[in-house]
């Protein structure tokens, strides 16, 4: 098996975590990190090669793959310049915010001719990609409905917000991958009633808090997202499937399985605390996805379009919010 | 030795509220047996039906079984009728009721549309009796304690309802095409079940609707599966999921959610047996009808019907809050038509034009 040699852009909270799962990974090398923020040592420290220029890892010949962990803003010109250094690349989502400069990206990445993966890391979900496994068999018949239940424990600084592009390209857009993903159908046209009820910060920064968003696919089917940015219990992740042939439904994973039982009545676990803990498993087979395709040449999984499509059903969905009625997705291909 | 006595002889000594039924489907019989089996404060005099079954009315000790509704509703000792009528009959079946004095039982839909159920609600509050809605799941236990928390601030200020309804298979085509439509029938008992977990108001609705399961229910005009967007007075947003046919039974599954927490009702089970095999672990799945799963709200609503009667208190599910119901009905329907989102003020404009030109 010949080496993949891997380098990181951004190590951040999550490129922190990825570097962590490729140093753990058999058969993958992690070279070199670049960040402003970072500290060398520490990376040295383990044998890794850190700068705060990102040049640094695009420029050795030796790194063959990188990672883009690297703020939101920053991604589409690193993947760019990661493609001119005929590096492959998984980048973490969104490209970015605008579905022009992402059309401009993708194009390049598709000159240079690299492997593009975009960082949908629930599609690696065990229990999401057997929900969809089941659904390709035919478990469920012809799909009628996907419903997926997304909260957060706790709302993201309100400086983050007002960057993040508003709740549907920062937060729903993971879920709107999950609908094409299980549906394999593409999102037609999308409605959203929202709300302020959590934090009026999100308000003055022009976003919601809460949403339930309804959405007609390509199939004929229809599908329904539940958002929260607020869920005091912890990560509410749930999805489900009706079709002809019946349901499956993927309801919350928890630390532990024990039940407490007193006068009181039964006690069992809330739902793990975050993203980090809940999606664990999803993060270390996305990598491992990735490193096999650049391995045995083939396309990822989650590929450059996968990153535009849920954007412009963000997009639609923003707007909708904004004028209050139903906004047909746009075309990815102009 | 004195043979034993009927399944409604021991009530007739306590001086019970005499009740007529007026119409013996699959519910009208369901309501007399309800009534005879398990409200020992009513006694049902009289059953009507253009095709009564007399045989089954003696069974039950019911002594009078007619074609003509009017024997019931002219008879002075009946206190009170139950009506489950084919739905296009329901508003002039309680207009005459009201006339006669009776208190009225009504099944769901009162009708398709609010001016008719305002020409009902003139008609009962003109005669001062009591009319009642078959509401049922207002009288679920597992929803009545949903009720009970979300007023009690146990989820602190509510946010959001998920209600998932879809029935175990699709009706015979002749029902749906005289059914008034999904909403009409079968989404009304959601939209009633939004208003009373949160005792708010229906503000917005947005509804996709769309024929999967039955080219027979597009071919009728309609539709049978929906998903529905509410907003309610307070902006707490609301998803409403329908479908005629599951397969797999009755599922039927309800959450609160608020600032403090999430409250869920799941699907009852028949039997808690789980069966863990080479193939998986198996547990039943959701009961296969509505009379099954709602058998206790069924008896409930009855009980407390009767109860309302003997002390004049008022009825837990009022036809304003069928006309509610029916309102957000009508606004899903011009939403699929229309393809928006229509808010409830529209609807009741609508409807105050239709009725001054």
């Amino acid at each position: 098996m010949n080496e993949i040699v891997m380098g990181i852009l951004g190590v951040g909270r999550i490129g922190r975590l990825h570097a962590e799962n490729v140093i753990g990974m058999p058969g993958v090398r992690l070279k070199a990190v670049a960040d402003p923020f970072l500290e060398p040592d520490e990376w040295r420290g383990r044998g890794i090669d850190a700068s705060v220029d990102p040049e640094f890892v695009l420029d050795d010949e030796e790194i063959e793959a990188v990672l883009i962990c690297s703020s939101t803003p920053t991604h589409a010109d690193l993947m760019e310049r990661a493609a001119r250094a005929g590096k492959h690349v998984f980048c973490e989502k969104p490209i970015d915010l605008d579905p022009e400069r992402v059309r401009k990206t993708l194009a390049v990445t598709a000159q240079a001719g690299i492997k593009v993966q975009i960082g949908f890391n629930r599609r690696f979900d065990p229990s999401f990609s057997k929900l969809r496994q089941a659904v390709v068999d035919g478990e469920v018949g012809d799909l009628y409905l996907v419903k997926i239940v997304a909260r957060d424990p706790t709302p993201p600084p309100i400086e983050y917000v007002q960057a993040s592009g508003g709740m549907f390209l920062d937060m729903t857009i993971h879920d709107f991958d999950m609908v094409r993903y299980l549906s394999g159908s593409e999102v037609e046209e999308v409605q959203v009633l929202g709300a302020v009820l959590i934090d009026p910060a999100f308000e003055k920064a022009g976003d919601v808090d809460t949403a339930v968003v309804v959405m007609k696919l390509a199939s004929g089917a229809l599908a329904v997202i539940e958002n929260s940015r607020q869920a005091v219990y912890g990560y509410d992740q749930r999805i489900e499937v009706l079709g002809s042939k019946g349901g499956i439904e993927a309801p919350n994973e928890v630390p532990s399985q024990i039940r407490l039982r007193n006068a009181e009545g039964v006690r069992s676990e809330n739902p793990h605390y975050f993203f980090l803990e809940r999606y664990r498993q999803a993060y270390v087979d996305e990598l491992e996805a990735f490193v096999t395709c650049i391995r045995e040449d083939r396309d990822p999984p989650v590929g450059g379009v996968d990153g535009l499509i849920p954007l412009l059903i963000g997009i639609a969905a923003t707007t909708s919010l904004r004028e209050g009625r139903p906004v047909r997705v746009e075309e990815p291909v102009p | 030795m004195a043979p034993a006595p009927g399944p409604q002889e021991s009530s007739r000594q306590m001086n019970p509220t005499i009740i007529g039924v007026i119409g013996t489907g699959r519910i009208g019989r369901m309501h007399a047996h309800n009534l005879v089996r398990y409200v020992p404060e009513a006694f049902v005099k009289a059953v009507a039906s253009r095709s009564v079954d007399a045989g089954w009315a003696d069974g039950m000790g019911i002594p009078v079984a007619v074609a003509d509704a009017d024997v019931v509703l002219c008879d002075p000792e009946i206190e009170a009728v139950v009506i489950a009528l084919s739905s296009g009959l329901h508003v002039e079946a309680i207009c005459r009721a009201a006339q006669a004095g009776k208190h009225i039982f009504c099944e769901k839909p009162v009708a398709f549309a609010a001016g008719p159920i305002r020409e009902a609600l003139a008609a009962v509050h003109g005669a001062g009796v009591q009319l009642q809605v078959g509401f049922n799941r207002r009288f679920d236990p597992s929803l009545m304690k949903v009720q009970q928390a979300v007023r009690d601030g146990a989820v602190g200020a509510l946010q959001g309802l998920r209600i998932i309804n879809r029935d175990p298979r699709a009706p015979a085509i002749e029902f749906v095409r005289r059914s008034g439509g999904l909403f009409f029938d079968f989404t009304i008992h959601d939209f009633d079940t939004v208003r009373f977990l949160s005792g708010e108001e229906i503000v917005e609705v947005y509804a996709a609707g769309t024929a999967l399961v039955d080219e027979e229910i597009a071919a009728a005009g309609d539709i049978d599966t929906a998903v529905i967007a509410l907003r309610l007075a307070n902006d707490a947003l609301c998803s409403i999921d329908n479908s005629r046919e599951t397969g797999y039974g009755y599922d039927q599954r309800f959450e609160a959610f608020g600032a403090l927490g999430n409250l869920a009702v799941d699907n009852l089970r028949p039997t808690t047996m789980s069966s863990s095999i080479a193939g998986g672990v198996f547990v039943d799945g959701p009961p296969s009808t509505f009379v099954e799963r709602y058998r206790e709200a069924f008896v409930a609503e009855l009980r407390s019907f009767v109860q309302c009667i003997r002390d004049g208190s008022q009825v837990a599910a009022t036809g304003e809050d069928a006309l509610a119901a029916v309102l957000a009905a009508q606004a899903a329907t011009v939403s699929v038509r229309e393809n928006r989102p229509v808010k409830l003020t529209e609807i009741e404009q609508l409807i105050s034009v239709e009725v001054s030109s």
